[in-house]
């Protein structure tokens, strides 16, 4: 049974925030993605993008054709519905990403760590990430959960620039960056796996409860 | 086609964005005044999401190499056809080899202009706006330069009549400088006094302001809760950072973020916010989702009241 309240607030003229809870939790992000794949898979009417967060769903829809009156309470009935079929969301898919470990804070992620390189390596590549969320710039997943003793913050000044397919890491979280951009995070390796093309259909390689595990190519 | 004859500092391809890709992290974009844009296509005879040019900063001209019509709007500017006095928000003729200058932006921040049949560059995500910060969409990912070839799109079956003009009264109140706004995902965290600062008090628009976000300077709103887990955010979003100083995200912003939205600008308004320059100042109003629903869909029709203007001069 799930007692939880569904909330939902405007985001502006075009959107619909639905709050699924107050305490972010894995579990609770789990419930989140489910009901984004569920909404997807709905094609409800004039529904632009769904975008899942850790503790809201935020829908984005076509405010010329449907109020946000209308909107909302048929999105909350939706996700009500998705709440009690959690178990028919499609399953989360499952991405190998192969990387060169020669990152140019590889040494530094090593000494602060207190471990070795080979370990830092062995400690990355030994779980399974989940996807909780995109944004930053266009393609970038933010995977959870590090290992503990890999957890770092992020560097004090971020770079001007860092190179597409730079694989990073912050705090509890890990990443590859899509495009060239600033970035604050330990740059531990790259890949050649493109994470965001906008010539491509889907653009962007991972998706929102995505699961990734690294591999090292030695 | 049109070519860049003389580029000012920003020029792009921009179109009414949305790419429908926010899931992916890719912002809405588009143009920052996206009912300009709109108002100059309908004047130029095409869709009012055809991919047109947005101008600011400074200076300078482009070269029709085919008779058409084209229509200016947004920022007020001195601008001149092969010499001859341009008029802002009227369908005007160009002939081939005519060159439209504009020597500057007298007031606002964003020009648009609008070809018939507008500017054909390749449609990336739905979209031929460019995002400068990925480096895709409109002509190769970035803003024009000088020799730029701009192509145009086929002329779309109708072609307004030169001097078609739209009034005044129904474009945004761009000289009140006040911005509506509804109760942002996160109102309820402020305190009511940080409500009344920031209902009470002028804002002005700092340096630092461009398609991203606009800072905001005036008084500082206590925010109660540093940052929060990510969410979504979109064009219009006040966010408070933790220094207190509001920031008004705009057209590129990113999709999520983690500070706390106080409140979320009224789209029918975006313009007059996007329109304002560093250094001026804007006043914000709070209103109902209902109401900002009712004045989005007013400009809809004023939308459409300006299109069927030309329509009509085209017979």
């Amino acid at each position: 049974m799930n007692t939880t309240t569904l909330r939902a607030h405007p985001l502006g003229d075009s959107a619909v925030a639905i709050e699924f809870g107050t305490e972010r939790s894995a579990a609770l992000l789990d419930r989140i993605h489910a009901a984004a794949r569920l909404l997807e898979a709905a094609g409800i009417p004039h529904v632009e993008d769904v975008v899942p967060a850790y503790l809201a769903l935020t829908v984005f829809y076509d405010s010329h054709h449907a109020s946000y009156g209308e909107m909302s309470a048929q999105l909350l009935e939706a996700c009500e519905q998705t709440m009690q079929h959690t178990r028919d969301a499609p399953s989360p898919r499952t991405y190998v990403i192969q990387v060169h470990y020669d990152g140019m804070d590889l040494d530094a992620v090593a000494a602060a760590t207190g471990l070795s390189v080979g370990e830092v390596i062995a400690r990355h590549t030994a779980r399974a990430y989940t996807v909780d969320l995109l944004g930053f710039v266009p393609g970038f997943a933010y995977l959870s959960e590090l290992h503990p003793s890999l957890q770092l913050p992020r560097r004090p000044e971020p770079r001007p620039r860092v190179k597409a397919g730079s694989v990073a890491i912050a705090a509890a979280q890990t990443g590859v960056y899509p495009l060239d951009t600033p970035g604050g995070w330990h740059i531990i390796g790259r890949t050649e796996t493109v994470m965001f093309d906008p010539t491509r259909e889907p653009a962007a390689l991972l998706r929102a409860g995505d699961v990734v595990q690294f591999q090292s190519t030695g | 086609m049109i070519t860049v004859s003389r580029a000012p500092p920003y020029l792009a391809v921009q179109d009414s964005g949305g790419r429908h890709a926010r899931a992916s992290g890719v912002p809405q974009g588009g143009a920052m005044d996206s009912f300009a844009l709109a108002a100059a296509n309908a004047l130029a005879g095409n869709p009012l999401d055809a991919a047109g040019l947005e101008w600011a900063l400074g200076g300078g001209s482009i070269k029709f190499e085919r008779d058409t019509v084209f229509a200016l709007s947004g920022a007020k500017v001195h601008a001149t056809l092969s010499g001859q006095s341009v008029a802002p928000c009227t369908t005007v003729y160009a002939r081939s080899g005519d060159e439209l200058a504009i020597e500057r932006i007298s007031s606002g921040r964003f020009l648009y202009v609008a070809v018939n049949g507008g500017i054909e560059v390749p449609v990336v995500l739905g979209s031929r706006s460019t995002y400068l910060p990925g480096h895709f969409g409109g002509h190769e990912g970035r803003t024009l330069k000088h020799g730029d070839p701009l192509p145009l799109g086929a002329p779309p079956g109708h072609s307004p009549a030169a001097g078609c003009h739209c009034a005044a009264d129904l474009l945004p109140r761009y000289e009140m400088g006040i911005v509506h706004v509804t109760r942002g995902t996160h109102s309820d965290l402020f305190d009511e006094a940080a409500w009344h600062t920031f209902t009470d008090s002028e804002y002005k628009i700092a340096p630092a302001s461009d398609r991203t976000g606009y800072r905001l300077e005036g008084p500082s709103l206590r925010n109660p809760v540093g940052t929060l887990p990510s969410a979504a955010s979109c064009p219009g979003s006040i966010q408070v950072p933790g220094d207190g100083f509001p920031i008004a995200l705009m057209a590129d912003a990113p999709t999520v973020g983690g500070y706390p939205k106080i409140a979320v600008v009224a789209e029918a308004d975006l313009p007059i916010l996007a329109q304002r320059s560093p250094g001026e100042t804007i006043r914000f109003e709070l209103i109902t989702i209902e109401q900002s629903q009712r004045a989005l869909r007013r400009r809809a029709s004023d939308l459409h009241t300006i299109s069927q203007l030309a329509i009509r001069s085209s017979r």
